[in-house]
C-alpha cells in the first residue's frame, strides 16, 4: 500500500479531520442515545413507583367498593398522574376511574363495555404472565406493561393482587416529567478541532523530516481527544444517573408518606410501606437502586463507559487516520476507479453473496457462542453470550448409553456421538449400495450390442430426475404398516407384516432402500461415461494374452474407472452425509430420534426445540467435520491422480 | 467390457439383471400413477378383505387401479389450494432464475474476461461458500429474513435466499462457458470502439445463449424442487410452495394420498423431462476435469 509520492500536508489534515469527525460524531451520538434512553427509563421508573404506591393503596381498601373510589380520588390529588383506572375481573367491573371519558353515564363503578376489551385483555395478559413466571420459577414474561402517551408521559399498567391471585388491573397515566440533559456538541467540536490543529501543526513542521513522527503525534492527539470525550460523556451520564436515582427516591418516599397519611385519614390498615421495593423492573423485581426505605443505595458496579467500547472507537478513529494519512485510502480509491468496470460487473453478485451467504455464515458462527432461542432474538448478543458452553455440551457429553432399570443397555439417541456414528454408518452403507448397483448396471449396459440399451438407460435414470422429496414421500407410503405394498409383498412371500418405523434397524432399512433407489443412477451415469472411453483393443489384446474376465476387470476396467469414480464417490459422500430430505421425510428420526443424521438433528434443535444458539454450534461442528473431510479427500484424490 | 465374443448367457444374465433393476426403478413411480388415477385418497391400490388370499394380496401389489378416474387431478387443482401453491412455486422459481442468472452472468463475465485486484480471491470465495452446510445457513437466514426483515411467508424472501445461494454454481458454470468463447470477436469489437458494456450485451450474451439457457434451467429446477427453506419460511398455508404443500397432504395426521400422488405427477413431470434433457450438462459440470477421455 505504499503511496506513489510523498504524502502531503493537506492529506494529513484531511485524514485528521475525517477521523476526528467520524470518531467524535459517533461518540457524541452514542452518549446522546444513552442519555435519551436514561430519560425514558427515568419516566418509566417514576410511573412504576407511582403505580406501586397506588396498587398498595387499592389493596388496602380491599380492591373494590366506595372505599377504593374515595381513597383513589384523594390519592390522585397532588400525585403526578393525569388519571387512573382500577378493573376487577369478577363482574368485568371498572371499580374506579378518573379518566376524562368515564363521566356521566360511564362513571365508575360499571361493567366494562364491549369496546373496552383491550383493557380487559391487558389485565388477563398480566395475570397469565404472573402465573407463568410463578409456575416456571423464572422471569420470562413482563408483569408490567408500559406504553408511551402521545403528549409525553406513560401509560403504566400492573396486576391487582389478592394474596397470590391476580384479581384485576391497576392502570395510570403519568404526566410528562423532566427530560434528561443532552450532551454539548461544542465539547466534541472543540476537542476535534484541537486534535486536527495538532495534526496540521505537526505536518507543517515535521513532514519533511519524517512522516512517522507526524503519524505518531497525530495518533497521540486523537487518542487523547477520544479519551477526553469519553470522560466527558461518562461524567454527564453519571451525573444524570445519580439525578435519576435521587428523583425516584424522592418520588418513592413522598408516595410512602402519602400512603401512611391517607391510610390514617381513611381508616385503612396495612403494614408500613416499603418504598424502595416499588422501584421495580418489568418482572416486578426490585431494581436494587434504592434501599428498602427509599434512599439511594450505594452503587457497586464500575464505571458506565466500558473500556472495550472506547478502545473500539479509538481503533476506528486511528484506523481512519492511518488509512487516509498514509495513502491507503488513496490507493483504494485509485484501484477502484481504474477497475471500475470490472467492479461494477461483480458488485451486484458480490453484494448479494455478502448479505445472504457470507454474513449469515459468520452470524451463524457468532450465534453458536450464544444462548439464542425463540424468546430472546431481540436481545443483544452480549446479553446472551455463553462462550463455549454449547460446544462443551455437544462434544463433552459422552453419555451415549444408559443402564435401563432391568440392567440392559439403552442408547441415548439424542447424544451427539450416537448421531455421528449413525451418520457415518448411513453414509458408508449408502455410498456402497450406490456404487455397487450403479457400477454393476453400467457394466451390464456396456456389453456390446446389448439390445434396448437407450431405453434401459433412460428408465434407469428416472430416480435421479424425480425430485427427491417426492421420492421420499412415495417410499414412506410404500412402507406404511397397514396399506403399504412392501408389507403386502412380505406377506405374499410368506413373511410377517411389520411396523417399519418402530425399530432402529428396520427404520434405517427404509431410509437406506429409499436413498439407494435414489442415488444409484448418478454412479451409473458416471461409470458409463468412463467405461465408454476404454478402447476395445485393450480387451482384445488381453484376451489374446489369455487373461480371464476377472483379470481384465482388475487390470483394465478398474484403473480406467478410477479417475471418474473417485470424484463421484467424494461428491456422493458429501451429498449422503447431508441428505436431509430422505431422513426427515421418510423416517423423521423414528423411533425416538434413533435414525437422525447430523443435519436433521441440527434442524430439529433449531426449528422444533427453538434452540438457535445450540443448533448453530451443532451446525458449526458439522461444518468442521466436512472441512476436515474436504482437506483429507483433497490429499487422497491428489495421491490417486499422481 | 465391451468386447467381441461374449457368450450368449452373459447377455441373458445382463438382461435379467437390468430388467429386474428397471422393474424396481419403475415400481414406485407406477405405484404413484395408479394411486393418482384411482380416484380415491387411500394408500392401498385395492381394499383387502380380512381373510385375504394370496391372489388378493398379489392383486394389492400390482400397480393397476381398480377403476381409472381423473378425479384426483381435477379436485387437487380446483378444491385444494394446490393451484395456488403451484403458482407460488412458479413465481419463486421464475424470480430466482431471473435475479440469479442476471447477477451470475455479469460476475462470470468479469471473472472470465477482466483482470482486477481481488479476482482470484473473489472466485475462491464463491467456491468456498459451496462448502457452507445448509443447516448452518438456515438459522441465521431465518432470523435475518423472517425476524428482522419480516419476510416470512413471502415469495420475495425465498427468491432472495434462493437466488444468492444459486449464484456460485451459476457463476462457475457460465465462467467455464465464457472462457471457451474466442477473444477475436471481442477484440474486433474493441477495435471499432465498443465499450465493455456493449461487448458484453451485444457479443457475449448472444453467443452464450445456450449456456445461459442451461444455467437458467438449473436455477429454475433447484428453486422448484427446494423443500427445507420453503418449509421453514412459509408458515401460512396460502403461501406454501408446491413441495411444502405436497408434504402437507401426507405429513402429520393427514393421509390424502390421492391428492399427493396427483400433485406429485403434475409437479414432477416437467422437471423430470427437463432433467433427462439436461443431465449430460450436469454430469460434465460436476465431474469436470476428472473424466479425462
Amino acid at each position: 500500500m505504499a503511496p506513489e509520492r510523498a504524502p502531503s500536508v493537506a492529506r494529513f489534515i484531511v485524514a485528521g479531520a475525517v477521523a476526528m469527525g467520524v470518531g467524535l460524531v459517533v461518540s457524541h451520538l452514542w452518549i446522546t442515545a444513552e442519555l435519551s434512553q436514561l430519560g425514558v427509563e427515568r419516566q418509566q421508573r417514576r410511573g412504576v413507583v407511582t403505580l406501586g404506591a397506588l396498587t398498595e393503596l387499592a389493596q388496602r381498601t380491599g380492591g373494590d367498593g366506595e372505599k377504593l373510589r374515595a381513597a383513589a380520588a384523594a390519592w390522585q390529588e397532588g400525585s403526578p398522574v393525569d388519571s387512573l383506572r382500577v378493573v376487577r375481573f369478577t363482574g368485568l367491573s371498572l371499580e374506579a376511574s378518573s379518566d376524562a371519558d368515564d363521566v356521566g353515564e360511564r362513571k365508575a363503578p360499571r361493567r366494562l363495555q364491549k369496546e373496552e376489551k383491550p383493557l380487559y385483555d391487558k389485565g388477563q395478559r398480566l395475570r397469565a404472565a404472573v402465573e407463568t413466571n410463578r409456575d416456571e420459577g423464572k422471569s420470562r414474561k413482563d408483569e408490567l406493561e408500559l406504553e408511551p402517551r402521545p403528549g409525553g408521559g406513560w401509560l403504566v399498567a400492573g396486576p391487582l393482587t389478592e394474596g397470590a391471585d391476580v384479581v384485576g388491573l391497576v392502570e395510570l397515566k403519568t404526566k410528562a416529567g423532566p427530560a434528561a440533559a443532552t450532551p454539548k456538541l461544542t465539547v466534541a467540536l472543540g476537542l476535534g478541532l484541537a486534535a486536527v490543529m495538532v495534526v496540521a501543526l505537526a505536518a507543517a513542521l515535521f513532514l519533511k523530516r519524517s512522516r512517522w513522527l507526524v503519524v505518531a503525534l497525530g495518533t497521540l492527539a486523537m487518542s487523547l481527544a477520544v479519551l477526553a470525550h469519553a470522560r466527558y460523556a461518562t461524567g454527564v451520564f453519571e451525573a444524570e444517573r445519580t439525578a435519576s436515582d435521587e428523583l425516584i427516591s424522592q418520588a418513592a418516599r413522598a408516595q410512602a408518606q402519602r400512603l401512611v397519611d391517607l391510610s390514617a385519614r381513611q381508616g385503612l390498615e396495612g403494614s408500613a410501606p416499603v418504598p424502595g421495593a416499588w422501584d421495580r423492573d418489568a418482572f416486578r423485581h426490585p431494581r436494587g437502586a434504592l434501599t428498602p426505605d427509599g434512599l439511594v443505595a450505594p452503587r457497586g458496579e464500575g464505571p458506565w463507559v466500558s473500556g472495550r467500547a472506547v478502545a473500539l472507537l479509538s481503533v476506528l478513529t486511528l484506523g481512519l487516520f492511518w488509512l487516509i494519512g498514509l495513502g491507503g485510502a488513496h490507493w483504494f480509491a485509485r484501484t477502484a476507479y481504474e477497475n471500475r468496470v470490472a467492479y461494477a460487473y461483480i458488485t451486484p453478485a458480490m453484494v448479494g453473496m455478502l448479505a445472504l451467504v457470507f454474513f449469515p455464515f459468520f452470524y451463524g458462527i457468532v450465534l453458536s457462542f450464544t444462548d439464542a432461542n425463540l424468546y430472546n432474538t431481540n436481545r443483544s448478543l452480549g446479553d446472551i453470550w455463553v462462550g463455549l458452553r454449547n460446544y462443551t455440551d455437544i462434544l463433552f457429553d459422552f453419555h451415549v448409553t444408559t443402564r435401563a432399570a432391568d440392567g440392559g443397555l439403552l442408547v441415548n439417541y439424542a447424544n451427539f456421538y450416537w448421531t455421528l456414528l449413525f451418520t457415518i454408518i448411513w453414509t458408508i452403507t449408502n455410498v456402497t449400495v450406490g456404487v455397487t448397483v450403479g457400477l454393476s448396471l453400467a457394466l451390464a449396459l456396456n456389453l456390446k450390442n446389448l439390445a434396448l440399451r437407450p431405453v434401459y438407460r433412460v428408465l434407469l435414470i428416472l430416480p435421479w430426475a424425480v425430485p427427491n422429496y417426492i421420492t421420499a414421500l412415495i417410499w414412506k407410503g410404500m412402507f406404511h404398516r397397514q396399506f403399504g405394498v412392501i408389507n403386502h409383498l412380505l406377506v405374499l412371500l410368506g413373511g410377517q407384516a411389520r411396523s417399519w418405523f418402530d425399530e432402529p434397524v428396520s427404520s434405517f432399512t427404509t431410509a437406506l432402500l429409499t436413498n439407494g433407489w435414489l442415488s444409484f443412477p448418478f454412479m451409473m451415469v458416471v461409470s458409463m461415461g468412463a467405461l465408454q472411453s476404454i478402447p476395445d483393443e485393450l480387451y482384445e489384446a488381453a484376451e489374446v494374452d489369455g487373461a480371464s474376465l476377472w483379470q481384465q476387470f482388475r487390470a483394465i476396467t478398474l484403473p480406467a474407472l478410477r479417475p471418474a469414480l473417485v470424484p463421484a464417490v467424494i461428491l456422493s459422500v458429501v451429498w449422503t452425509f447431508n441428505m436431509f430430505n430422505i431422513i426427515y421425510l421418510v423416517t423423521g428420526g423414528e423411533p425416538g430420534g434413533a435414525t437422525e443424521i447430523l443435519v436433521t438433528q441440527a434442524f430439529k434443535h433449531a426449528f422444533e426445540r427453538y434452540r438457535y444458539g445450540y443448533a448453530a454450534a451443532y451446525s458449526t461442528v458439522i461444518f468442521l467435520i466436512l472441512l476436515v473431510y474436504g482437506v483429507f479427500q483433497n490429499r487422497v484424490s491428489r495421491a490417486t491422480e499422481a | 467390457m465391451s468386447r467381441p465374443g461374449q457368450s450368449r448367457w452373459v447377455r441373458v444374465v445382463a438382461h435379467a439383471f437390468v430388467g429386474l433393476m428397471v422393474l424396481i426403478t419403475l415400481y414406485p413411480l407406477l405405484w404413484v400413477v395408479s394411486i393418482a388415477f384411482s380416484g380415491n385418497q387411500s394408500l392401498a391400490i385395492v381394499d383387502l378383505p380380512p381373510d385375504a388370499t394370496k391372489l388378493d394380496r398379489l392383486r394389492a401389489i400390482i400397480p393397476w387401479p381398480a377403476t381409472w378416474s381423473s378425479q384426483n387431478f381435477v379436485s387437487v387443482m380446483s378444491d385444494q389450494p394446490f393451484a395456488k401453491w403451484m403458482l407460488n412455486s412458479a413465481l419463486v422459481a421464475a424470480g430466482t432464475t431471473v435475479v440469479g442468472v442476471f447477477l451470475a452472468c455479469t460476475a462470470a463475465y468479469a471473472f472470465s474476461r477482466l483482470s482486477f485486484p481481488g479476482r482470484r480471491a473473489g472466485m475462491l470465495s464463491f467456491l468456498i461458500s459451496q462448502m457452507f452446510p445448509g443447516t448452518l445457513m438456515l438459522i441465521p437466514l431465518y432470523i435475518m429474513l423472517v425476524q428482522w426483515l419480516n419476510l416470512g411467508s413471502s415469495r420475495l424472501g425465498l427468491i432472495l435466499a434462493y437466488a444468492t445461494t444459486s449464484i456460485p454454481f451459476s457463476v462457475w458454470m457460465l465462467k467455464g462457458y465464457f472462457d471457451t468463447i474466442p477473444k477475436d470477436l471481442e477484440e474486433a469489437a474493441l477495435m471499432e470502439g465498443a465499450s465493455v458494456g456493449q461487448i458484453f450485451w451485444t457479443v457475449i450474451i448472444p453467443l452464450a445463449r445456450p449456456a445461459l439457457a442451461v444455467t437458467a434451467l438449473f436455477s429454475f429446477m433447484s428453486a422448484w424442487n427446494e423443500f427445507i427453506l420453503a418449509a421453514t419460511f412459509m408458515d401460512q398455508e396460502t403461501m406454501y410452495t408446491a413441495p411444502v404443500g405436497l408434504r402437507f397432504f401426507v405429513g402429520g395426521f393427514s393421509q390424502l394420498w390421492g391428492y399427493f400422488a396427483a400433485g406429485s405427477i403434475i409437479v414432477s413431470l416437467p422437471v423430470t423431462v427437463l432433467f433427462l434433457f439436461l443431465q449430460r450438462f450436469l454430469v460434465s459440470g460436476l465431474t469436470a476435469g476428472s473424466v479425462k477421455g
